[in-house]
Parts: structure tokens; sequence; C-alpha cells
């Protein structure tokens, strides 16, 4: 997908690799986080999920690489992603659906 | 996509979120299953404060909302002492308000749906979401609305399945003006500026002279601020030479007399046009009780009355949300998770109120 000539437009970027306990979790933060689109025209996001290593075919990983055409373009985007991010793994933490209604053991 | 299957419950319920200013609020809605009768299960807030002298910003404000949203979703579902099985949808604000704050909430919306097992969502007009709470609460039949908050200002009626906008503020909304005008004044923001400003009105004794703009079916704002800040720093000016002046108090009272009344003539140009008597005061603004007034006397005088409801309904909250929402959502009505999109601008008039002949 990347091409010679998108480098040279958005030449500083940043991959991240964020670890979920499985991947239904890392699936939910994925759909959750890519309906917004990136607001600048400077940043180009791709999400997905992915295997942590080549051991499990479980895509417990979010992975997020981010493409701008500035480093501060490239830091502001990236720390909105995380602010969005650490919402997500807050309501994941307190509201999923076994933490409210514990299974009775 | 086909109407829900209906499931065989007394009621439907609905979750609601809500965050297009700088309220947080998230409540739970039940419709019987038969009749369609709303009743509020629980109705929690949190309101982003932000200093005197300041108004709050949308990345402030989106943290806020983000940092909030977990303690009053679990208040909520406490208060209204459902399971998370019972719930049919998860309404959310999709417009209009501020970015930041809107996709901040949409995305714990969002997070809820997918945990809970893909609940659907609704997308809710934030103004419709109003009309439809002041309706139910107030049991007004078929009022002209008047829509006064911090960010919006319209007139609206409705007619053949839409809420039609028949009058609005040309430039910034009156609630806008009040509270930067709190902010000239360095009036706390606490409960907000608005409120603050209504209480120091009561003690105004001089009516001062400020501009009177209603333009048709329209009015504007913006002019009257400006002068209204020119009072206030001239105000502030003999003060500091020893001079006798007038007193915030009266600047504050002006200052609603003026605003209020061109509310109150464009409402009541919308009632002789669409030959309706009733009134529905709803929006945080709606709250003034001195704005009550002025639009009962109006309302009297044509031999109508004037329905509003109290700070829990008229100041931003997630109820009417869950009420709106699934009011659309019992027509068939359902947003996809890929377009759950917020959205800056949402006209009043652009949503299809199938659920109303």
């Amino acid at each position: 997908m990347a091409t010679d000539s998108s480098a040279l437009e958005f030449p500083c970027s940043l991959t991240l690799n964020i670890p979920f306990p499985d991947a239904r979790l890392s699936s939910i933060a994925l759909q959750a986080i890519r309906v917004d689109k990136e607001l600048s025209a400077m940043v180009q996001r791709h999400l997905s999920t992915v295997a942590p290593s080549e051991d499990t075919t479980e895509k417990s990983v979010l992975q997020v690489e981010y493409k701008a055409t500035t480093n501060r373009m490239l830091r502001v985007a990236v720390n909105s992603f995380m602010d969005s991010l650490a919402f997500v793994l807050e309501v994941m933490e307190e509201l999923d659906a076994d933490v409210l209604e514990p299974p009775s053991s | 996509m086909a109407a829900p299957i209906p499931k065989n419950k007394r009621r439907r319920i609905a979750l609601g979120c809500e965050g297009s200013a700088n309220k947080l609020g998230i409540g739970v809605i039940a419709h019987d299953a038969v009749t369609g009768e709303p009743t509020v299960l629980s109705n929690v807030r949190h309101t982003f404060v932000s200093p005197p002298g300041t108004g709050f910003l949308p990345k402030d404000t989106a943290a806020h909302h983000r940092s909030f949203f977990v303690r009053v979703a679990k208040q909520a579902l406490a208060d209204a002492g459902i399971s998370i099985s019972e719930i049919d949808c998860i309404c959310y604000t999709r417009g209009p308000g501020m970015g930041g704050p809107l996709t901040s909430v949409a995305i714990g919306a969002r997070t809820l749906s997918l945990l809970w097992g893909n609940i659907p969502l609704v997308g809710v007009n934030h103004c419709v979401g109003h009309i439809e709470m002041g309706r139910a609460i107030t049991g007004a039949q078929n009022p002209v609305v008047l829509y006064v908050s911090g960010g919006n200002t319209q007139v609206i009626a409705y007619a053949e399945q839409r809420y039609r906008i028949f009058g609005e503020a040309l430039d910034i909304a009156v609630g806008n003006c009040l509270d930067r005008f709190a902010r000239t004044l360095e009036i706390s923001n606490d409960p907000a500026p608005g409120y603050n400003i209504e209480q120091l009105a009561r003690r105004g004794q001089t009516l001062l002279d400020l501009p009177y703009a209603v333009k048709g079916m329209d009015c504007s704002f913006s002019g009257i601020l400006t002068r209204a800040d020119e009072l206030a720093a001239q105000m502030k000016k003999e003060l500091s030479q020893g001079k006798e002046t007038f007193t915030p108090a009266d600047l504050c009272f002006t200052l609603q007399e003026t605003v209020f009344a061109m509310l109150v003539e464009i409402t009541e140009r919308a009632m002789a046009h669409v030959g309706s008597n009733q009134v529905l005061i709803v929006g945080g603004v709606g709250c003034n009780e001195r704005l009550q007034e002025m639009m009962c006397a109006m309302a009297a005088e044509r031999g109508g009355s004037v329905y509003a409801t109290d700070e829990r309904f008229c100041i931003d909250n997630g109820i009417m949300i869950a009420h709106a929402g699934l009011l659309a959502y019992e027509t068939g009505f359902q947003t996809p998770l890929d377009e759950s999109t917020c959205t800056q601008r949402f006209r009043t008039d652009e949503v299809f109120v199938k659920w109303r002949n």
C-alpha cells in the first residue's frame, strides 16, 4: 500500500502495536476507533488487528500506522489516538458485560 | 433494515449518551411496549465548569467527557436497576455541537454497543432530543417550540414529519451571548454562567440602553454583546475613577430584558403564522424564570399557555437522547456502527420524524 510518492509526501511515520488480552477486545477497539476519519489531510492512519507472533493466529494486537507530513502533525494525531485508546481501555475494564454482571461461579 | 422484531417484553429500554457541549449526560428510559408511555429510569449528568472569566474549550471538554464517562454510565445503570440484556438500543448525540466532545462520547457509545453483544446504535439530533423530551414531560400537544441554549436559538413548529425552523439566531445563540457576557463580568460558571446572571439580574434596578435586534422571524445577538461589553468597560472605568455608575446587576438585568423580549417577539410571530397559542420552551436558557415569566405574559394575552421543564430536562442530558433515539428505533431506525459518526452541523429539519403523523 505504501508507494514511493506516499513516503515522500508523508515522511514522518510511526507504528504502534497495542496488545490486548484477546482478539475480541482488540477487534472492539479497532471498530470503535476507526469510525472517525482523521481530521487533517496531512495525516494518514491505517488501523488493523494482527497476531502478536508467528506462534498464534489470534489477532489480539491492535496495530496502528500513522503517516504525516510533519513531526508536529504526527505527534498531534498520535496523542489524540492515545487519548481515545486509553478511554476505550477504561470502558472495557470497567463496563464489559462480565465485569458488570459477573457470571455466577 | 427491517423493523426490529418486538421482544416479548413489557417495555423497551434505551441508554442515551449526550456530550455536545460541557455537560456529559447518560440516562436510561423505558417505553411501555403497548402504550409507548415513557418512564425515566435514570438521568445522570456531570458538568465541566471552567474558571470565571473563561469558557470551555473543545479539547478540555472532550477530556472531561472521557474522564467521567465510566462513572456516569455506571451510576445511570445502577439507578435504573436494569441488566444489560434488557437494553434495546444505545443512543448517542450525533450532532450538532462541538466536534471533539461529541466524538469522545460516540466512541464510548460504540464501545458499549460492541462489548454488550452488538446492541444497535441510534444517532440522535440534539435539538430533536430537547423537543421530544419537552413534549413527553409537559404533555404539550402541538406547541410552537422555543429552543434556547448556549449553542442554539431556534423557533420551531412541527409540520408533516419534520420540525421546521421558523426563526433563529443569525449569528450567536442567546445562551452564548449570556455566557460570554458572564465572562466579561467574571461571574462564576458554577453551576452555569446563565444561572448566575439570572440571580444577579434580580437585583438590577436600572434599565440601560442596548440595541434591539429582531430581523423579521430571526434575531441577532453579537451586536448586543458588543454593546454590553462596552458598557461593562465604561462601568469599570467610572468605578475606578470613583464616579457613581450603574452596577453589574443593572447590566445583567438590562441584557436579559432585551434578549428575552426579542425571543418573545419571534416566538409570537411564529405562533401567529402557525395559528398556535401553546409555547414549549426547551434548552438550558429555558430554565430561566424571567424568560418563562415574559413568555407567559405574551401567551396569556393570546389566550394560550407556556410549557417548560425543570433543570433535569432543560439542561443538556442523556435521557432526552435515549427518549428521542428510542422513538426512532421503534420506527425501524438504526445507525450502523461504521456510520456512527458525529457532525458539528445538523439542522433540526434534517430529521425525518417518522414516529409522528
